[in-house]
This record gives C-alpha cells, sequence and structure tokens, in this order.
C-alpha cells in the first residue's frame, strides 16, 4: 500500500499501528491527495495526531496549527487504540480522521457588576448584525467603540464600552421606563434598540453619544402593547425594522418599529383598573401602538423567537409545549411542526433558542451557571432515552467567574446564565443571576461565519 | 394464604418510567422561618408560597426571582395557599390565622383585562351578603354568621389583596372546587363549623356537616362528580353533595391522616399519614387500601397527584426527602394500579424535626415543588 510513514517510530516501539484516513473541510489546509493514508501507532492522542499533521512531510506548516479530531462525530479525546477497543474495532481498521482548526479555551476577561440579576445581553460591533445594519445610517461601529447592552431584572437597561463603563442607563419607570424586569434586548442598529418585559411590553429606544463618547442616552420612542403575559425574548431584522417576539401568554408577535406604519394599540391593554397608579406618576408622553400580527400556535409559553440570520423572511420559535416551530412572518402561516422530546436538556435548549448556521459552533446558556460552547460537527444520533434527534458534547464550559473555585451549587443557586452574545470583536458576553455580565476571550473561538 | 405481593407483575424499572423529576433546578429564597404551603398558577408560570414571616409571595417559576409579595399576617403564619382553578381570572386564596384573603396578584399574567375579569369575580358576591336574611337562634337573636366577608386593609387592598374571609378559629386547608366558584377551607380547632364551603359568587359561607366523627384533618372536591371528601384522623368519608348523604366510609388504616389526593380519574386515592405510611386506595374495589407503604423514616404531611397527564405522584416528608412514584392508573376495573417508587428528592434540611411541608405538580411538565421548614422552596425537575 502506497502510505507515507512520518517520523514516529519513538512512540511506536511496542504498540500497533493503524491505518488512518485524514479528511477536512477546510480547503486551506488540505493534505495532497497522496498523502492522506497514513500508518500510524495506536498509542497516540490528539495531540500526536497533530504533530504529525504538522509535520514537514505533511503539511509542513510555518507555524503548528492545533487540530482536532472527529471519529464518526465524536472528537477523539482518547488514544486510538481506546477508541478501537471502545468501539469494538480492530487495528486492522482504516480510521477516517476529519481534523479541524482546535479551539482554544475562552479565558476569562471582565465582569461588569449591576444592582440585579442579568438577565440579557446583546453587543454592537463592526461585525455584529446591527452593527452591519447601521451602514444605512451612516454611522459605522468604530474598532474600540463597541458596545455592550445589557438588561436587568431592575427593569433597566445598561450600555457598557468594552472597559465595563456604563455609558448610559434607560429611564426609570416613572420616565417612560420598563415597569417591570426586563427579559430581553437587542441592538436594531447603531442607534436603535429595542427591549422586552414581564410587563408585557416591547419598547423601541433611541440611543446617543456624547462626542466623548463616555456618556450617552437612552431616549424612550415607542411602547409596543399586545401579549398578555411576560415577554421572555425578541429578536430583531434592522433592515425592514420588524421585531419579533415570544411570550408566556403562548403566542409570537410580529412588530414594526415604525410608529407610523404600527397599528394602534389596544387600550384595554394599556389602562386597566390598576394603571391608574402608574399614569399619575408618568409623565413622558411615548407614543403606543399594538402588533402587526400575534400568533398562538403554541398550547404553552414561548421561550424564544428568532429570525433566521440568513433570511429574515423565516423565524422559528420554541416553546414549553416542547414544539418548535418554522413561521414566514411575512404572512404568518405555520407551515413546519417539529416535535421535539419531553427531556430536561431538551427544556434547557428551548428557554434559548440561538441562531444557528449549517455549519460552524453554537453557544449557549444554561441553568447550571455556566456557558458552554458547542460544536455542531461533533454530534451524534442521540438515544431514546435523550429524545432522539440530534446530541451534541460541549467543546468548552466556561464558569462563572464570580463562582471561581467554589463548588457549583445546587439547582445553579445565584449563578444561572440567562443570555449570552458571541461577537468577533469582544468575544462571549453572558448575562447571570450573579449580577455580572461576564465576558471570556479565546484565541479561536470565534463565530462560524467569521472568517 | 398467598401474599398479594406475589401475584403483582414484575415491577418495571424506574429508567423505563422516564419522565420524572430527579434533580433540583431552582431555589426559592427570600421567606423568613418555614415555608408551610405553595402551589404553581393554573397557567405554570408562577409559584405562590406561604410561610410563618406571615407572607404570601408569587415568584417566577423557572428562575426563583419573586415577583410579588404581600403580609398578610401581622403574629400569623400563612398555613396555605392555593390558586382558583381555570384560566378566565388569576385569583390566589391564602389563609393566615382565621382570615381567608382573595388575592389578585399583580404579576406578568395579569394583565388589565385580566385584572378586571378577576376583580368582577370577587365583587359581584357583594350585594349577597347585605341582602341574605340572617338565621335566628332559639331564643329569636340575630345569630352570629359563620363567616364575614369583608375589604382589607386599604393598604393590603393596594396591594392587591382584595376580600376578606373571617372565620372563627385558624384555617388550615383551602380545597377549591374545579369551576372555581365553591372552596371549602378547614378549621380544625372549630368543632361543629370546622368544615366551612365558600361560594365565591354569592360571598356567602355554609357548614355543611353539623357533626363530624372526628377533629376534620382535610378536605376536597371530586375531580368530576358531585362528591365531596373530608378526612379524619382516621377515616375519609365520602359524601354526596347534592344528596346530602354519606356515601363510603374509607378506612386507610393509619393514625393520624395528614393529607389526602383524589386521582384526575376519580377512582383512586392516595392518603399521606403522620405515622409514615402512604396508602393508595382504588375506590372500586375496597375502603381498605389496596397497597400500604413505608418509605419515610418521619411524618408524611403531603402527597399529590400529578394532574397534567403524567403518571405520577409524590409525597413529602418531615425526614427532609420527597419520594416520587410512578403510579398508572388502568381503566380495568379488574386491574390495579402499578406502583413504583422511581425517585427521593433529597435537598431540604430538617429545622426542629420538621422538613418538607408541602408539595404541588407543575399543570403541564413532570416537573414539582416543594416547600420546606429550612425557609426555601425548591423546583425539581
Ligand atoms: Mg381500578
Amino acid at each position: 500500500m502506497d502510505t507515507e510513514m512520518a517520523d514516529t517510530s519513538a512512540l511506536s516501539s511496542h504498540y500497533g499501528q493503524v491505518q488512518v484516513h485524514f479528511t477536512t473541510n477546510s480547503p486551506d489546509i488540505e493534505l495532497p491527495e497522496g498523502k492522506r493514508q497514513l500508518l500510524v501507532p495506536t498509542n497516540v492522542r490528539r495531540y500526536g495526531l497533530s504533530q504529525i499533521l504538522n509535520s514537514e512531510s505533511m503539511l509542513d506548516t510555518p507555524a503548528p496549527i492545533p487540530f482536532d479530531f472527529l471519529i464518526n462525530g465524536t472528537f477523539l479525546r482518547t488514544t486510538l487504540e481506546e477508541y478501537l477497543t471502545a468501539n469494538g474495532l480492530s487495528s486492522e481498521t482504516t480510521l477516517s480522521l476529519q481534523y479541524v482548526r482546535s479551539l482554544i479555551p475562552p479565558l476569562f476577561e471582565a465582569s461588569f457588576e449591576h444592582d440585579d440579576w442579568v438577565s440579557c445581553v446583546d453587543v454592537l460591533s463592526s461585525s455584529s448584525l446591527a452593527g452591519t445594519w447601521g451602514a444605512n445610517v451612516n454611522v459605522p461601529v468604530v474598532l474600540g467603540q463597541e458596545r455592550i447592552l445589557s438588561g436587568s431584572y431592575d427593569g433597566l437597561l445598561r450600555l457598557w464600552n468594552k472597559s465595563g463603563q456604563a455609558i448610559a442607563t434607560s429611564s426609570s419607570s416613572s420616565a417612560g421606563g420598563h415597569t417591570a424586569s426586563i427579559k430581553s434586548a437587542k441592538f436594531i442598529s447603531p442607534t436603535q434598540i429595542a427591549s422586552s418585559s414581564l410587563d408585557r411590553t416591547i419598547r423601541i429606544w433611541k440611543y446617543s453619544e456624547a462626542d466623548d463618547h463616555f456618556s450617552g442616552e437612552l431616549k424612550p420612542v415607542l411602547e409596543l402593547y399586545g401579549h398578555l403575559g411576560g415577554i421572555d425574548s425578541i429578536d430583531v431584522h434592522g433592515p425592514s425594522n420588524r421585531i419579533l417576539s415570544a411570550s408566556t401568554d403562548g403566542s409570537i408577535g410580529l412588530w414594526t418599529t415604525a410608529k407610523n406604519s404600527a397599528p394602534a394599540a389596544d387600550e384595554a391593554l394599556i389602562s386597566g383598573p390598576n394603571a391608574k397608579r402608574r399614569k399619575l406618576t408618568t409623565s413622558t408622553n411615548t407614543p403606543q401602538r399594538g402588533p402587526l400580527s400575534l400568533i398562538s400556535s403554541h398550547t404553552a409559553p414561548v421561550s424564544a423567537a428568532i429570525f433566521n440570520p440568513l433570511d429574515s423572511t423565516v423565524a422559528y420559535s420554541a416553546s414549553q409545549d416542547h414544539t418548535v416551530r418554522t413561521m414566514a412572518p411575512a404572512e404568518f402561516g405555520t407551515f413546519e411542526v417539529r416535535e421535539l422530546a419531553r427531556k430536561m436538556k431538551e427544556t434547557a435548549w428551548l428557554e434559548r433558542l440561538k441562531e444557528t448556521t449549517g455549519r460552524g459552533r453554537r453557544n449557549q446558556s444554561v441553568r447550571d451557571g455556566t456557558c458552554r460552547v458547542w460544536d455542531l460537527r461533533s454530534s451524534r444520533t442521540g438515544t431514546k432515552d435523550e429524545g432522539n434527534g440530534v446530541v451534541g458534547e460541549a467543546v468548552y464550559v466556561i464558569e462563572r467567574e464570580s463562582q471561581k473555585g467554589k463548588k457549583r451549587p445546587v439547582g445553579g443557586e445565584g449563578i444561572k446564565v440567562y443570555g449570552v452574545a458571541w461577537d468577533k470583536e469582544v468575544g462571549i458576553v453572558s448575562a447571570s443571576e450573579d449580577k455580572m455580565v461576564q465576558i471570556n476571550r479565546g484565541r479561536g473561538v470565534t463565530r462560524p461565519n467569521d472568517p | 394464604n398467598i401474599d398479594p405481593a406475589s401475584l403483582l407483575p414484575k415491577l418495571p424499572k424506574p429508567e423505563e418510567l422516564k419522565p420524572f423529576p430527579t434533580v433540583c433546578s431552582t431555589l426559592f429564597r427570600g421567606h423568613e422561618g418555614r415555608v408551610r404551603s405553595l402551589a404553581i398558577d393554573p397557567s405554570g408560570n408562577c409559584l405562590a408560597s406561604g410561610g410563618d414571616d406571615g407572607t404570601v409571595r408569587v415568584w417566577e417559576l423557572l428562575t426563583g426571582k419573586q415577583l410579588w409579595s404581600a403580609k398578610i399576617g401581622d403574629d400569623e403564619a400563612v398555613n396555605v395557599v392555593r390558586w382558583r382553578p381555570g384560566r378566565d381570572a388569576v385569583i390566589l386564596s391564602a389563609a393566615a390565622g382565621e382570615d381567608i384573603y382573595l388575592i389578585v396578584p399583580s404579576v406578568p399574567d395579569v394583565n388589565p383585562k385580566m385584572e378586571a375579569a378577576s376583580k368582577e369575580l370577587l365583587d359581584t358576591g357583594f350585594g349577597y351578603a347585605t341582602n341574605a336574611t340572617q338565621a335566628l337562634t332559639a331564643n329569636g337573636q340575630k345569630k352570629e354568621p359563620v363567616a364575614k366577608w369583608t375589604r382589607p386593609s386599604s393598604r393590603l387592598q393596594d396591594e392587591g389583596v382584595l376580600i376578606k374571609i373571617t372565620v372563627r378559629t385558624t384555617v388550615k386547608v383551602i380545597s377549591w372546587h374545579r369551576r372555581g366558584d365553591f372552596f371549602s377551607t378547614v378549621s380544625p380547632t372549630a368543632q361543629r363549623s370546622a368544615v366551612a364551603i365558600h361560594t365565591l359568587s354569592k360571598h356567602l359561607t355554609q357548614i355543611p356537616f353539623r357533626r363530624l366523627p372526628g377533629i376534620p384533618q382535610t378536605v376536597q372536591f371530586h375531580p368530576s362528580r358531585p362528591l365531596f371528601f373530608v378526612a379524619t384522623q382516621r377515616t375519609i368519608r365520602s359524601y354526596d353533595l347534592q344528596k346530602q348523604e354519606l356515601v363510603k366510609i374509607i378506612q386507610p388504616g393509619a393514625r393520624w391522616i395528614s393529607s389526602f389526593d383524589i386521582h384526575p380519574g376519580g377512582d383512586n386515592l392516595i392518603v399521606g399519614s403522620y405515622d409514615r405510611r402512604l396508602l393508595w386506595h382504588d375506590l372500586d374495589l375496597s375502603t381498605r387500601p389496596y397497597k400500604t407503604m413505608r418509605f419515610h423514616s418521619k411524618a408524611i404531611r403531603a402527597v399529590k397527584y400529578h394532574k397534567g397527564g403524567f403518571p405520577l405522584f409524590a409525597d413529602a416528608s418531615d425526614d427532609g426527602s420527597l419520594q416520587i412514584f410512578h403510579g398508572k392508573v388502568v381503566s380495568d376495573m379488574m386491574e390495579n394500579a402499578t406502583i413504583v417508587p422511581v425517585k427521593v428528592l433529597k435537598g431540604h434540611k430538617v429545622k426542629s424535626a420538621l422538613g418538607v411541608m408541602d408539595i404541588d405538580w407543575h399543570p403541564r411538565e413532570p416537573w414539582c415543588v416543594s416547600a420546606g421548614a429550612d425557609g426555601t422552596c425548591r423546583l425539581w425537575m
């Protein structure tokens, strides 16, 4: 057989060898046809294989590239020998090894303190969606002037720079702000923000900064009424001025940020019998509007609703009724319903439906107070117990810095992570019950669609 | 003599009976002193709790964040909190001392429309109370009413606590009829008026039984038929509410019944007792228990069936644990339920010999909540 033998003789003295076939999906690091097949010692692990690939006779990389290896959708975490034994394979087998650039664990960078639990975060940078949508209004995001938006259970939105200086805070409930905890907030553009709350409203804010960029103002410009329960999640699409919302009332809302094309708000939802007290103290006259559409396709609270990041005419919603639904929000017809199994893992999954693309990585916040980075390339078919479907393994688990060195508390008490944003410039930004926004950053841990 | 256990089919393994709650996923902290009672609202979004600190609190179920609270007991513990069934209104009932309160808490589910509907349900009865003719005693004096329906202080009204019903002695139990117009309360020390039935739409309180063979512990309306169950220390009696007659006397064989619950199908019943027994009764079969279980080392304080489609039930004990059981009721009259203990949930600390005081199930999910003497509530998933 025509195989090349790398210089691994030192490793192989009393171990067997196994035939491997290297593949990759990255054309820039592809091996020439004749070098893909290789006989390697069975006692090598990821590191050894990575060294072999980087060697002069193989890829001959100018600087070593750390690689990870996927066999049948699972990352190799043992020696090849152990893998063969665990999977009942003989060393006569040819193992197909897909190599990918290793992810470096994201390191802790900073924490921003809040007065109460932090429910959500978003990032504005030149590469974030809202940053690119800002091109319309000719306000590009300058490198180094990235902004972090956080929403808190104290009902306030805060804008931070990367060094953790609070640049702006939204107005209190008596001055046009939310009257209960904020659950979700997103940049629509560098100058526009949307937020949703347990107070059943979505609010649109105009954001402006002083010339020195150390102070700014968040001015309420629109209040949106229609949901009958708290609004756990919103997503925005800047170019079309559309907002999508998910509520505990079991419905999904589609809204516009354009005051003049928004329908009138249902008066009965604004001034109920108890609103008197609030009215007396409200000094602002923010316009109030209703939804373009409300759809009640779920039979339980809706935990998340998102636009397809590649096609905003398609949206997805996830609900406590254990279904994920696909919608075309233009007509709001439901054309696909996929049932997910009743499973705790799935439940956590449904709480935070994050944008995914066909390839690449996904970031998830979970109830146990960690933030997990998933690699969608590493996946396997779930067992019956796991509710079938596709099951993945987290590549990295980011712990809360506030909890460093301490035992993970029962029920994730005090450290549950409620929101996460992933930005090329800023890193992995997470919001938690520990009253902190935490930033982690690592080489190689970038979003999949980044170059 | 055949051991009945030998006739039972082989029990399936717990892993085959998933889903059931296995881990604590949220803690609810804020109460000072014991949490005595808790209940998940019909929407499944909120948890209500009440305890020794005299407060009623409402929490966001999934996060454990407190959304609302009111102090209704000055020196009295809140002994019980129960939501009115139904999704047409959001009404929470709670009792502290001899006062029962009806509350519309300001939580996200109570939007202005729901608030108006809820308040209307609470207020329609005000006319009846003043118009009702009062019974006269033998010597022609006006008889003291068994209960007074009034407005609480304006401080409480501002917080959404809208009706106060005062009875004669401390209320320990509130139990709603499924339609949401009647609820029953138990004041064990009130002797002849220990069991009361209240009609919300008329602000009317009636005493259905003048003579009960023992001290009433707890009561329940049947989930579908016009039957009413009253547990005394030793027995549970079912009464036909329409015919006003005794239907059945159930004899669990426990020395002191603490709690019972009726299976949503209506033909089975679980009973918990202070003498550590958990009993399953098949009402078609016998007035004696079909199965007696003793798994706890201390008193059982609460038992509850899942009412949202899962064949699960749970008990709560002063040993600090909850036990989860799988209990599938089959429609075949001749076949008995298969009962499998599937999980012991530990975490509550035992304080002054008291452990878990109350439990409830989520209306849809296989999740349960527990109230502890350690001052916490816990959500188990
Ligand atoms: Mg039967």
